[in-house]
């Protein structure tokens, strides 16, 4: 111990007020809870699994997506095509393999720009109140009248289909839960005395709002956003099966629900193989979306 | 410490500090909280003054006026001898950096998610202080407070209720200010752990020659700690004396029913004595009784409490109180 730097500082009996409890990690305890119960977990193996199947589609698709055989379309499921073959000849393994890439990637970023735009809006909203919190939090209600997909529609229209204006669509159409959440949770947490304890020191607005108070709204936030992936894979294969979505012959599963489904009575493969798809990683998210929930909530201490 | 100094660290005059009440869409204003109603008082070097009343009176509102986190209707606010009341931000950090403050839940008061040496280093990070000497400062306030410096990497959470109110007193330290605002330091805390965290101020005081703003409602506690009390009653001060006078000779009709609500711990004599009950309740702010706030509780209140209001007069010793009747 460095004794030299406080020579005026009388040794105090340390070991008098130093007896706490043994350390005891948060981490730990949330991991414990997570893994306690199985749906998180299989949540989390089904996204670990599409995740995988996303980087490696080149290696494990047995054939490239849009390699059409015309002679082969619309077969059965065979050894040589496990899930058969669609109008086109397009073996349906690949493009749901490859179907993981759009999926992930547009689930992904579309997350991560509308919880950036949300998550600054609602903080700038709640913490500073008044004209601010009015104007912008009127405007997320305006938001929040259209239903996601007309307004994704309308976007669509505007700009043209096309991935990048598939991402700007819905992720203005996903501003408005993590920018209201957001607003709610920091209205709660900048009550603390933490927040006027840093005031009173001097610091910055900008820092205290990302500084003192963004770190303790941020668990409910994560939740939502893990949930909100799944909402945008469905909103995704939604615009695609509606044809509005991802230009073909990109493979995606929306637009393969699509392309299948006139053949659900002959080949009902083609339609149910990508619907399974979408259903198991949305399942899969909002999974882990609630596992997170429970493991990230303080008040569950101790319960479970 | 020496106590010829008697310069006046602190020194407010006629503050005010009114919340508008707004209604409705258009924020129209339809009244005013009257927080604190023109309180003057002064603190001098190294000197504690305790400052009691019940909850509601403006007690925090008056510490965090000081502390600059509302800027005061009206009033001034020297702090050596220089007006803090109409600063700004900018004008107000040298200041901020001469002035802590210590909260009264040593839960909320200390961010769950920073570990304690950020906590306490926040105040040298923030005004630029983060330099050579920094890692030995940090550890030094921990044994200055009596924390062990091998629990710097533990989180708030980690750290039983006296302890993390060493934590908040350590960050009030930090930068080396003249004035601790102390907001209900020990109201949180049980018995035996107020007694060892007033003793930590005490001596803190002692060795770095603080001027504390003790703020409380306990009064045992109050007069245990401060040279001098002052009594506020819905926003205003009613009464201030030394300590020893005001619990001795209390003059005031409200800080009498306030001392004689202090249990004596002896049946006997608990039983004998009488106990000045008040009627009512405190007013509202919003609304607060014409004269005299105190009239209408008021056992010796005659006509022209109802109409003028009573200014502190002095009645000796420094002791001033502010009431007709006395």
């Amino acid at each position: 111990m460095t004794n030299d730097a406080n020579d005026d500082t009388q040794p105090v009996d340390i070991a008098k007020w130093s007896e706490t409890a043994p350390r005891y990690s948060e981490i730990k305890r949330m991991i414990s809870v997570f893994v306690g119960r199985p749906l998180p977990v299989i949540g989390l193996v089904i996204i670990v699994l599409l995740i995988l199947v996303a980087i490696f589609a080149p290696l494990l698709a047995p054939d490239p997506p849009n390699q059409m055989e015309i002679i082969n379309k619309l077969q059965q499921p065979s050894s040589e095509h496990w899930l058969g073959t669609d109008s086109l000849g397009r073996d349906t393994l690949s493009r749901i393999i490859f179907g993981s890439r759009t999926s992930l990637i547009i689930g992904i970023s579309v997350t991560a720009i509308s919880s950036i735009i949300g998550i600054v809006l609602g903080l700038l909203a709640a913490y500073f109140g008044g004209a601010i919190y009015h104007i912008i939090m009127r405007f997320m209600d305006a938001l929040m009248a259209f239903p996601m997909l007309l307004l994704a529609l309308l976007v669509a229209s505007l700009l043209g289909a096309g991935m990048l204006n598939i991402i700007i669509a819905l992720g203005i159409g996903m501003i408005a839960a993590p920018c209201r959440l957001m607003c709610g949770v920091v209205m709660s947490v900048k009550q603390n005395d933490y927040v006027l304890s840093a005031r009173a020191m001097g610091m910055s607005n900008l820092r205290i709002m990302f500084q003192e108070i963004l770190p303790n709204a941020f668990p409910p936030l994560l939740v939502l956003m893990t949930i909100g992936i799944g909402a945008v894979i469905l909103a995704e294969a939604g615009l695609s099966f509606l044809g509005i979505g991802i230009t073909p012959p990109t493979a995606t599963w929306g637009g393969m629900v699509n392309d299948g489904y006139k053949f659900i009575m002959t080949n009902p493969v083609l339609a149910i193989s990508p619907g399974v798809a979408i259903m198991l990683v949305v399942f899969g998210f909002n999974m882990l979306g609630d596992g997170l929930r429970d493991a990230l909530d303080p008040k569950l201490r101790g319960v479970i | 410490m020496t106590q010829e100094n008697s310069t006046n660290v602190v020194e407010l005059l006629n503050l005010k500090m009114y919340f508008p009440i707004t209604h409705g869409l258009l924020r129209r204003r339809v009244g005013e909280i009257k927080a604190v109603d023109d309180v003057s008082f002064s603190i001098k070097k190294n000197e504690t003054l305790g400052l009691v009343g019940e909850s509601g009176c403006g007690k925090t509102t008056t510490g965090r006026c000081i502390l600059r986190l509302y800027k005061p209707t009206a009033g001034k606010i020297m702090f050596n001898s220089t007006d803090i009341s109409g600063m700004n931000e900018n004008q107000l950090r040298s200041v901020r950096s001469s002035m802590g403050a210590i909260f009264q839940d040593p839960y909320g008061s200390l961010n769950p998610r920073q570990t304690a040496r950020t906590i306490i280093g926040m105040p040298l990070i923030i005004h630029g202080m983060k330099t050579k000497g920094y890692d030995n400062r940090v550890e030094e306030l921990f044994k200055l407070v009596g924390l062990d410096p091998s629990m710097m990497t533990r989180v708030p959470h980690e750290f039983s209720g006296g302890q993390r109110q060493r934590l908040g007193i350590a960050r009030a330290l930090a930068c080396q200010p003249e004035l601790i605002i102390c907001d209900e330091p020990v109201s949180a805390l049980d018995v035996s752990i107020q007694a060892q965290i007033i003793n930590l101020l005490e001596e803190l005081q002692e060795k770095l020659g603080l001027t504390y703003l003790f703020i409380a409602h306990d009064l045992s506690v109050v007069q245990h700690i401060s040279n001098r009390v002052a009594v506020m009653y819905l926003g205003r001060i009613i009464e201030i004396a030394n300590s020893k006078e005001l619990y001795q000779n209390p003059l005031h009709p409200y800080t009498k029913a306030l001392l004689s609500a202090i249990p004596v711990p002896n049946p006997v004599i608990e039983r004998k004595r009488t106990r000045t009950v008040l009627k009512g309740e405190v007013p509202s702010p919003a609304d607060p009784p014409t004269g005299c706030h105190f009239n209408p509780r008021c056992n010796i209140a005659t006509g022209d409490c109802k109409t003028e209001r009573p200014q502190l007069k002095d009645v000796g010793n420094g002791h001033m109180a502010a009431c007709f009747r006395v």
